[in-house]
C-alpha cells in the first residue's frame, strides 16, 4: 500500500512538473495568436506519444529479459531521481536560478512575435507540437522509470495521466503561467522519493 | 532531424547533467549489483545507497564553488 502510493505520488508530482512547462508553452501561443492552431498540435503531440510508448513499450518488453530490466530502469530511476535533486539543491542555495514560468512564457511569446498570421498558422501549430511532444516524452519516462520496476505501471500511468488532466483543467480556468506552483519543491520530493526506490531494485538481483 | 536531435538531446539530459558523476554513479551502481549478486547481504545495498549520495553531495559542492567562482572573477 505504502510503495502504491509513494508510485502513484512521484508519477503524479513528476508529471504535473513537466506539464506544467507544456501548458506555459501552449498558454503563449495561443493567447498570442488564437487556439485552434496550438490545440491541434498538443493533440497530434499526445497521439505521437501514445503510439511511441505502445510500440516502443512492446518491443522492450518482450525482447528484453526481465532482469535486465530491472536493472536498467533501477539505474535511470536512481540517475534520473539524482539529476533533480541535484538541481533542486543548487536552486535552493541560489547558486542556479529557480526555474520561473513567467520567464518561460515571454521567452516564448517573444519567439513567435513578428511572425505575421496566416490562414494556416505552422508557426504556431510546430512551437505547441514540439513542446508538448518533448514535455510529454519526459512524462512518459518518468512514469515508466516510476512504476517500471515495482509492477505498479498502472498506478504510475494514472498518477501521470491525472496530472496532465489536472494542469490542464487549471490552465484552462486560470490562463496563465502557473508560476507559484512551489516547483523547486515538486523537485526535492520526486528526487527523493525516487532515489529512494533504488535499493529495492538492488537487493533483488536475479543474476 | 533537428526536433529528433532536441528530443534525443532532452530525453538524455533528464539522466546526465555531468558525464563524469554520471559514469561515477553508473559504476558505484554496477560494482553494487555485482557484489550482491554473488554475496547476498542486505546489508550491502546500504553501502551502495551510502556511495550515490556521498558522490551527489561532492558533485554538488563541486559544481556550486565552481560557479560562484566564476561569478567572483
Amino acid at each position: 500500500m505504502y510503495a502504491q502510493v509513494l508510485t502513484f505520488g512521484a508519477a503524479f508530482l513528476g508529471s504535473a512538473v513537466e506539464s506544467i512547462e507544456a501548458l506555459t508553452i501552449v498558454l503563449a501561443v495561443g493567447l498570442t495568436r488564437g487556439w485552434r492552431s496550438p490545440l491541434y498540435g498538443t493533440l497530434v503531440a499526445l497521439i505521437s506519444l501514445a503510439v511511441l510508448v505502445v510500440v516502443f513499450g512492446q518491443l522492450i518488453v518482450t525482447r528484453v529479459p526481465e532482469s535486465t530490466l530491472k536493472l536498467i530502469i533501477g539505474t535511470l530511476i536512481v540517475l534520473f531521481g539524482m539529476r533533480w535533486l541535484h538541481k533542486a539543491v543548487l536552486r535552493s542555495a541560489g547558486v542556479v536560478a529557480m526555474h520561473d514560468e513567467d520567464k518561460s512564457y515571454a521567452k516564448t511569446v517573444s519567439e513567435i512575435e513578428g511572425h505575421g498570421a496566416a490562414r494556416q498558422d505552422w508557426i504556431g501549430f510546430t512551437i505547441a507540437l514540439k513542446g508538448v511532444f518533448l514535455e510529454g516524452l519526459e512524462v512518459v519516462f518518468i512514469v515508466v522509470a516510476v512504476g517500471g520496476t515495482s509492477g505498479g505501471l498502472p498506478i504510475a500511468v494514472a498518477g501521470g495521466l491525472l496530472a496532465m488532466v489536472v494542469v490542464a483543467a487549471i490552465g484552462l480556468v486560470v490562463r496563465k503561467p502557473l508560476a507559484r506552483v512551489p516547483e523547486n519543491t515538486l523537485k526535492y520530493a520526486v528526487g527523493i522519493i525516487l532515489t529512494t526506490s533504488f535499493p529495492r531494485s538492488v537487493s533483488q538481483p536475479s543474476i | 532531424m533537428r526536433f529528433i536531435r532536441a528530443a534525443g538531446a532532452e530525453v538524455l539530459g533528464l539522466f546526465v547533467g555531468d558525464w563524469l558523476q554520471t559514469g561515477v554513479s553508473i559504476a558505484i551502481i554496477a560494482l553494487g549489483w555485482l557484489v550482491l549478486s554473488r554475496v547476498h547481504l542486505e546489508g550491502l545495498a546500504f553501502v551502495v545507497a551510502v556511495g550515490l549520495a556521498a558522490q551527489l553531495v561532492y558533485a554538488t559542492t563541486l559544481e556550486a564553488r565552481q560557479r560562484a567562482r566564476s561569478d567572483s572573477h
